[in-house]
Formats: C-alpha cells, structure tokens, sequence
C-alpha cells in the first residue's frame, strides 16, 4: 500500500468522482435528517430545531433498547442460516464446471429480481395452514395414517386424531426464515468472488501432507474464504436489522423489530425528530461495531498478516 | 463410467449437492407458487379456482404497470453502470493508497449500508425537495432523483464486494506492467480490470438487484410520472395479491432472464472470438 | 408521458416557522382564468373507483384522469407533508383530512363549481370533522367490525371481548395493525367513549391487550379478510368492505358490529395545496357526486355511498345489505375518530410499542 502522496493525480482521479458523490448525494441529506433528530413538534406538520436531546433520551428507555436487542438477535441469526447455507452454494458453484458457473449463478440471483413483497406473499402461500407444506405434510400423513389402518392399528390413533398443521408463518421463525429468504444472495455473492481466487493447490497440498477433507476443508479453505465470509456477514447482517417488511408481514404479534417501529415515527406516529433520533442511534451502534472491525483488522495486518 | 470423485471437486460431494438442492427448492417453491397462481381464476388468489389467461391480458392492458416497469427498468440499468465505476473507484482507492483519517473514510462509505433505509428514503426526500429538484422534466431526466438515490445506496456495495476481490490481486502484476513502459491507465485497463471483472459482475448483479427491487426509498422520491414497478405493486398489493400482480411479476421475471441469458451469450460470443483471435 | 406542469408554489421546509408555511400555502400560479391542460392527478386506494368512471369521465369533459395508488393515510400523509408533488385530487379518511385541515394542507372547496352537492344526504352535510364541508366532500362510508367464520364460530359473535379479553378463540384470531383504530375500539369495548384521551385509561386499555397477546394469532396490516377466507383465522377485525368482498367469495363468512358499537369511518374527496389543476379537480368531483355515476361505483366497489340521490338507483340487494348499511340501531352504538393532535398519536405509538415488545 503507498501512500497518496506518492501519486496524488492518481489517488485524486480515483478518489474525486466517488467521494464528491458520497458528500453531496447522501452526506448533505442524511445532515438535514441528523439535525431533524434535535428537533421538536410544533403542531402537525412543522418542527422547529431547538438543540433538544429529548428525542435522544426517549430513545434510551429500556423499552427502546430491548427492541434493539431483538433486532440484533434476528439480524445474527439471520447472518448465521445464510452462512450456513450459503457456503456449500458458494463452493458448488466455484468448483462446477466452467460453463454451469454462470447459470448457477443466475439461477441464484433470479428470485431476487422479484418484487419483495410479491415474493413474501409467495412465502406466504407456501407456509401458511393451507399451504404447500403444510399439504405435503398432510398427504403423508393421510398415507402413514391409511398404511396404519390397513395393519390393524387404526383405532390406535398413533399419529393423532386428525392431521395438525404446522404452524410455521406468524411467528419469530417465519421472520428469521423471510429474512434468510431474502438476504441469501447477499452472502452467496461476496462467498464466491472470494473463493473463486483461491489457489487450489492449497487445498491439494494440505490433502497431500495426509490432512483429512474434513481438515482440509476446516483449515484451508474456510480461513482462505474470511475477506468473503466478512463481507458477506456485513453485507446480510446490517440490511437484514433494518428491515420493516418482512417482519410486518411474515411474524405474529411479538415480532417487531426496530425499523418497524422507526417506520412508524415517520408514518403513523408522525414524529420524524424521534424517528431520526431512532434512526441515527441505530447508526452510530452498528457504526461502532463497524469501526470496532475495522480497527481489528488493521492491527492483525500490522501483524504481518496483510 | 462415472470418474471418480476428486478431492476439489466439492460439487459432486453429496453433502454440497444436498445442501445446493435444499436451497434451490427453498428459493424456487415461493416463485412457482407465483407463477402457478397467476393463472388462477380468482380474484383474491387464495384457493385455485380454475385455470385462465385473462390476468396476463389485464396485466398487459394496464398502461400504468408497464410504464412503471419501464421506469424501474431504466432506473435499474442507469444506477448498476454509474454503482460499478463508483464502487469500483473506491474499492482500489481503499486497496492502494494510505491516507490520513482512512479508517474514517471507509467509515463514511459504509453509512449507506449501515443507514435504515426509511432513513435514508426521508433524508432524499428532504434534500431533493429542500434545494428545489425540478420536477416537471422529461423521461427520463424526471427519473433522475430516484436514480441519483439508487446510485448513492447502491455503489458502496459495488465497494465491497469488489474490495473483497481485489485482496487477491497480487501487485507484482502491475509492477511488472508498470516496468515493462505501462501508464497508470493501461495498468489499470488491461491488468486491474480483466482481474477484477467476477467482482465488478457480481457487484453489478447486486447493484442491479437492489435497484430493481428497491421500494422504501423509491416511494419517498418517486411522485406521479414516477412510479416505479415495486411502489406500483406494493399499492396494489396493500388490498388483495391478484393474480394480476403474479401474471405481471411472472412476465417480468421471464424478461429479466432473457435478458440476462442474451449479456452472458453475448459475452460468450465475445470471449470465443477473442479466443479465436489469439490462438 | 410528457407533462409540464406548473411549478409547484410551495416548498416547505421543515425548518420553517408556522407563520411562514401558513403564508406560503396560500400561493397558487395561475395561467389565466380556467386555462389548465385537460389532465388530472388523482391519488387513491386501489381498487376504489368504478370499473369505467376514470375513461366515462374523459368523454365526458375531455379530461385525462391519471390515477396513483397509496395503501394507507399514513403513505398519504408523508408523501404530501413536505410539499404537493403534483397530486390534484386525494381520498383522506376523515381523521386525516381532520389533520390536513389543521396543517393547512387543503384547499377550500368552490362549492359554486360542484352543483351536485344537492345530491349528498344530509347527515353528511355538516360533520365536526369538517364543519360546513369546507374543504372535503363525502366519498364513501363505513364500519370497523368482526369478520367471522359461522362454522367455526359459536352464534354471533357480537362482542369485543372475543378478540380483546378471551382465550376462547385462541391463535384463531386477528386484529388490525393499525394502533390508533386498536386503542380506541378497545376504549369502545370497556365502555369509554372511542377518543377517550386520558393517558391512564388508554393504559388500561394497553395492559388488556398484552395479556391478550398470545392469544391474537397476528396484527393485520390490511389483509383480514384474506386470512379469514384462507382459513388461517376464524374472526378478524376488519373494515366492513373488506368483508364484503370475501363474503361473495364464501359464503360462509359474515360481518357484524359487535354490541358495544365500533368505529364510524368516511373517505373524503379533498384538493391537496398546490394542486396544479384545481379547476379539473373540481369538475371531478362533481362527476362523481352525480347520481348515476355515484352508483356505478357504489355498485362496483360496494361500499356505503353518502350520496342519496345514487342510492335510490341502487338495487335492494345493495341497500338492503346490513353489512353495507348497517341500521340506524347500529350507527348509533358507533363512533367516529377524531384527530386528537401529536401528544395523542404520541401516547399511541409509545403504547403500540410496548405492546408489541411485551
């Protein structure tokens, strides 16, 4: 790495265009909305910025902050389901053959280039009392239960008296399974440009000094794959904490999360100070934890890691 | 005679194929529940009440759903070419250069990742309207307030997956280029760039994905001439999922992949004749 | 679609004193007198304007009608609060078009251009929302009761309790998703008035329905009647139209306004500030205040209309439809809202917050 002082007309022609965009079309807006946080209601529309951290403080009741608490959880695991499935993808798709790569891919990506709410109603087609699961389930069990019959053992209602659909949508588990849904492709992406630059002979020197595949695959490949695996937790973990819909639509009364209360400052409660009070709270913990990283990374390249 | 399994080749491993099958009929039974139910004969599309094409004809017919899913189209394209030249122009500023308050900088080019996205829908809404965004211009300038927000969420994602990519650059390449009488530019165009190019994909897939798809943001820049196709579905959608909206989510998923099918067999035909032309 | 319009008067800043945004509202460009281009900007609910109003309205006065959609007064609300993006024409609920009003987002009405005031009934003349009818007119009407499930559900079940305070019908259940309707049919159901204000009672009413909680299978943000039609719940809290639709569907579902009353609502016709067509919204409304198309589209949409002159066009299966209107027994037992000012919706939110968080 070299410092800029080495080839400032480079580091200035690379660096301008984005960064002038950065400041004007989002700095400049998110400073009005920051200062909106210190404001107060005047009325029904108007607000007057008065330097007031009231917003703030609001923010800071327990109440508040164990919403916060609940988000983080569904947004870890959430992280965690992607990346549990998302990796074998991302391997598979690396290691296919040149020519299924692309179609892989695509075949990935497609869903998601579906209206988001199009597709949650979808998800909800499939999971709810009379849905498709929820049918196949039952077909089973009408045939486990026919089979039963036919061996005497009817009467012993060993399955039960009548087939009980899972109750799989409406709840904290259809949210986490609505977010996986929808963040999947935000963990295969960043996975497989990170795999597909690792050196297999890696991999076959590791199996050729006696390593198992399972050790292999633990040793080698999973630390060559961290930048991805990073990215991918970033890129899954953030969106999915501040997500609104899919929580509205796919959980039951106990699943808000912290966006759908932020969305209803803005709509509903009218209340945009308190709403950009929320908002920004949000931001400045999951910035924290950002910086937190970054500052951890860049004492584990100082170690020679780089 | 079937070969047997290598030690890479982790694709014809059954717990990979298994894991690979579950997923895809995860992601996939959703789409054909979809697209089976836009031809059911019923209003409300719960229960299937019988097989028609007159959805497809409504969704055909309805000139504010496809002029809004010209718009979200348009909108898609414009935002994932301007998100792929930002995003990549961070990601190498980022890689190569030292610079004072840089963990700062990068900081800043997260916000966009980190910021809820009510938030962010609110704050463009304040500033376009705050300086005064003309409103009344032709398509498609009128489209350039949502674009330029697509744009701003957009790009630092770009950022991200093609800085992940670029960790396994190894430098010597462009010191050898550098050596060998290469500009700055050319390293950049014939070294950095083809090296780059799955990341600079990838991220413009993403890019183009939260585009397309992009609804809470939209709704706070889009106003009457507008509409996009999310912002257009999601009203609809508010009272009752018609087969309606699955025949037009159907139609515009058999464009997307044709599309799509038709870049990469484009890109084939390129990498072929480019083939052709070394060997 | 090439449209110029005016530029648009107003841009209010959030920043801005109240006494500056009162006197700014008041602008609006005119290009001479009655010389607007033959479009229009309506901004409505889907699915809540007859099948052919929109093109019979363009033969009619030459007029091109360009309807948007919005799923609830809240997406209305915030599109239009910092400054008319061009609509000329919205259908607020009376509490909203109550809180446009209070925030200057309405223009006056020119009853002079709307003749076919005459055929309004006239208890929708002079309502507290909108005394004298100043800045909205009448569109459509209705109820917030219980949809149910006659074969799952024990008589009729015409009582809030069965879905504010019993286990009865637990996990087959669902309520609206809309915090201030919630709180104040619960107000209904303890005998208070519906815009009971006082923080200690509304608590009460918060402390019932999180120990109702488990039992409520989910908050519905507007589609009730689908999960009583998928048979996902057996009773719901939902608008009476809603119903309606799904009763054509199955006949095994009803509608009833449970005994301690429930909530009164009315869609208002309204011009937004800054409307760059006026004249032509004017001209709409009128359009559809006219007997014959008000019925057409009460007969499409089947909804209450408060046009009396279109009701007796109406067939005897739509206005004998106690589900549609409900009789004057009924109405009296309801109640409508009322905006109560940001302290109010305030309280609101904070207790919806809790509730979901218990």
């Amino acid at each position: 790495m070299e410092s800029w002082r080495r080839n400032p007309l480079v580091f200035w022609v690379v660096g301008l265009p984005p960064t002038a965009w950065l400041l004007l079309f989002f700095m400049v807006p998110l400073a009005l909305v920051w200062v909106l946080s210190f404001a107060e209601l005047r009325g029904v529309v108007d607000m007057e910025v008065t330097g007031t951290f009231a917003n703030y403080a609001r923010a800071l009741d327990p109440l508040y902050l164990q919403i916060f608490g609940k988000s983080f959880v569904f947004a870890g695991l959430t992280t965690l389901v992607s990346l549990i499935f998302g990796f074998p993808v991302a391997l598979a798709i690396v290691f296919a053959p040149r020519r299924w790569r692309a179609v892989l891919l695509l075949l990935v990506i497609l869903p998601f280039w579906t209206n988001l709410l199009i597709r949650t109603y979808a998800l909800i087609a499939v999971l709810r009392t009379r849905g498709f699961v929820n049918f196949t389930l039952e077909w089973f069990w009408e045939k486990a239960d026919a089979l039963l019959a036919l061996v005497g053992l009817g009467s012993l209602h060993l399955l039960g008296e009548r087939f009980e659909p899972l109750e799989l949508l409406y709840n904290n588990t259809a949210v986490v399974v609505g977010l996986v849904y929808v963040h999947l492709p935000f963990m295969v992406l960043p996975l497989y440009a990170s795999l597909e630059k690792l050196d297999r002979s890696l991999i076959e020197a590791a199996l050729d000094l006696g390593a198992s595949q399972f050790r292999a695959f633990a040793t080698v490949v999973v630390p060559l794959a961290l930048p991805g695996i990073i990215s991918g937790a970033i890129l899954v973990f953030i969106p999915a904490l501040g997500s609104f819909l899919t929580p509205d639509l796919l959980g039951g009364t106990d699943s808000q999360m912290i966006a759908n209360v932020i969305e209803r400052q803005f709509k509903s409660a009218n209340d945009w100070p308190f709403g950009s009070a929320l908002s920004f709270l949000l931001m400045y913990l999951t910035f924290g934890a950002l910086a937190l990283r970054a500052l951890y990374s860049r004492r584990t390249a100082g170690q020679g890691r780089g | 005679m079937a070969t047997p399994i290598g030690p890479l080749d982790y694709s014809r491993r059954l717990w990979v194929r298994l894991t690979l099958l579950v997923v895809f009929v995860f992601l996939y039974a959703p789409i054909a529940t979809l697209i089976a139910f836009s031809f059911n004969d019923s209003r409300r599309n719960i229960v299937w009440n019988g097989f028609t094409l007159k959805y497809y004809e409504k969704a055909m017919g309805n000139e504010g759903l496809i002029e809004a899913f010209a718009n979200s189209l348009t909108i898609a394209v414009i935002s994932t070419l301007v998100s792929i030249v930002l995003g990549a122009l961070v990601a190498v500023l980022l890689w190569r250069f030292r610079f004072p308050a840089k963990a700062g900088y990068e900081g800043a080019m997260a916000l966009p990742i980190v910021i809820p996205e009510i938030c962010m829908g609110v704050a463009m809404l304040a500033f376009f309207s705050r300086i005064g965004w003309p409103s009344d211009m032709i398509w498609p300038f009128n489209l350039s307030a949502i674009i330029i927000a697509h744009v701003s969420f957009s790009f630092p994602f770009v950022a991200v997956v093609v800085r992940a990519r670029l960790e396994g650059f190894n430098r010597e390449l462009a010191e050898a280029a550098q050596d060998l009488g290469a500009t700055e530019w050319q390293v950049f165009r014939d070294v950095m760039i083809p090296f780059l190019r799955p990341g600079l994909v990838a991220g413009g897939m993403l890019a183009f994905t939260l585009s397309l798809d992009d609804f809470v943001i939209t709704f706070f820049t889009s106003g009457p001439n507008t509409v996009t196709f999310p912002v257009k579905v999601y009203s609809m959608v508010r009272f009752s999922v018609t087969p309606e909206v699955n025949a037009a989510s159907t139609v515009l998923i058999v464009v997307t992949v044709v599309m799509t099918a038709a870049a990469l067999w484009m890109q084939h035909r390129a990498g072929m004749k480019a083939e052709e032309a070394a060997g | 679609m090439v449209e110029s319009t005016p530029r648009r008067a107003t841009r209010r800043s959030f920043l801005a004193g109240t006494g500056a945004v009162a006197a700014g509202m008041t602008l609006l460009p005119k290009f001479g007198w009655g010389a607007e281009e033959k479009k229009l900007n309506f901004y409505n609910w889907d699915t809540y304007i007859g099948e052919t109003t929109l093109d019979d309205f363009k033969k009619a006065s030459g007029i091109e009608v360009k309807m948007d959609l919005f799923a609830d007064n809240d997406e209305l609300f915030a599109k239009l609060k910092e400054g008319n993006p061009g609509y000329d024409l919205i259908v607020p609920t009376n509490d909203y078009t109550e809180r446009m009003i209070a925030a200057n987002m309405l223009i006056p009405l020119d009853h002079s251009k709307i003749p076919n005031i005459k055929n309004i009934g006239k208890a929708f003349l002079n309502p507290a929302f909108d005394p004298g009818r100043k800045y909205s007119l009448p569109y459509m009407w209705g109820t917030v009761g219980i949809g149910y499930r006659k074969s799952r559900v024990d008589g009729v079940p015409d009582s809030w309790k069965w879905l504010y305070d019993s286990s009865k019908y637990a996990g087959r259940i669902a309520l609206l998703a809309s915090p201030g309707t919630v709180l104040q049919v619960g107000c209904k159901y303890k005998g208070w008035p519906l815009n009971e204000k006082d923080p200690a009672k509304l608590e009460q009413v918060a402390e019932m329905l999180i120990k109702q909680k488990p039992h409520i299978k989910v908050f519905a943000e507007d589609n009730g009647q689908d999960l009583l039609l998928s048979g996902e719940v057996d009773l719901t809290m939902e608008w009476n139209g809603d119903i309606l639709q799904v009763m054509a569907e199955d006949k095994d579902i009803s509608y009833v306004v449970p005994k301690e009353g429930g909530l009164l609502w009315e869609d208002t016709l309204a011009i937004p500030t800054g409307a760059p067509h006026p004249d032509n919204a004017h001209a709409f409304i009128n359009y559809i205040l006219d007997a014959k198309v008000g019925a057409s589209i009460a007969d499409f949409i089947q909804y209450a209309t408060p046009n009396s002159a279109a009701k007796a066009l109406m067939s005897a299966e739509y206005t004998g439809n106690p589900a549609i209107f409900p009789s004057d027994e009924v109405i009296e037992r309801c109640e409508t809202a009322i905006y109560q000012g940001p302290e109010y919706t305030q309280l609101v939110d904070r207790l919806w917050t809790k509730i979901g968080a218990a």
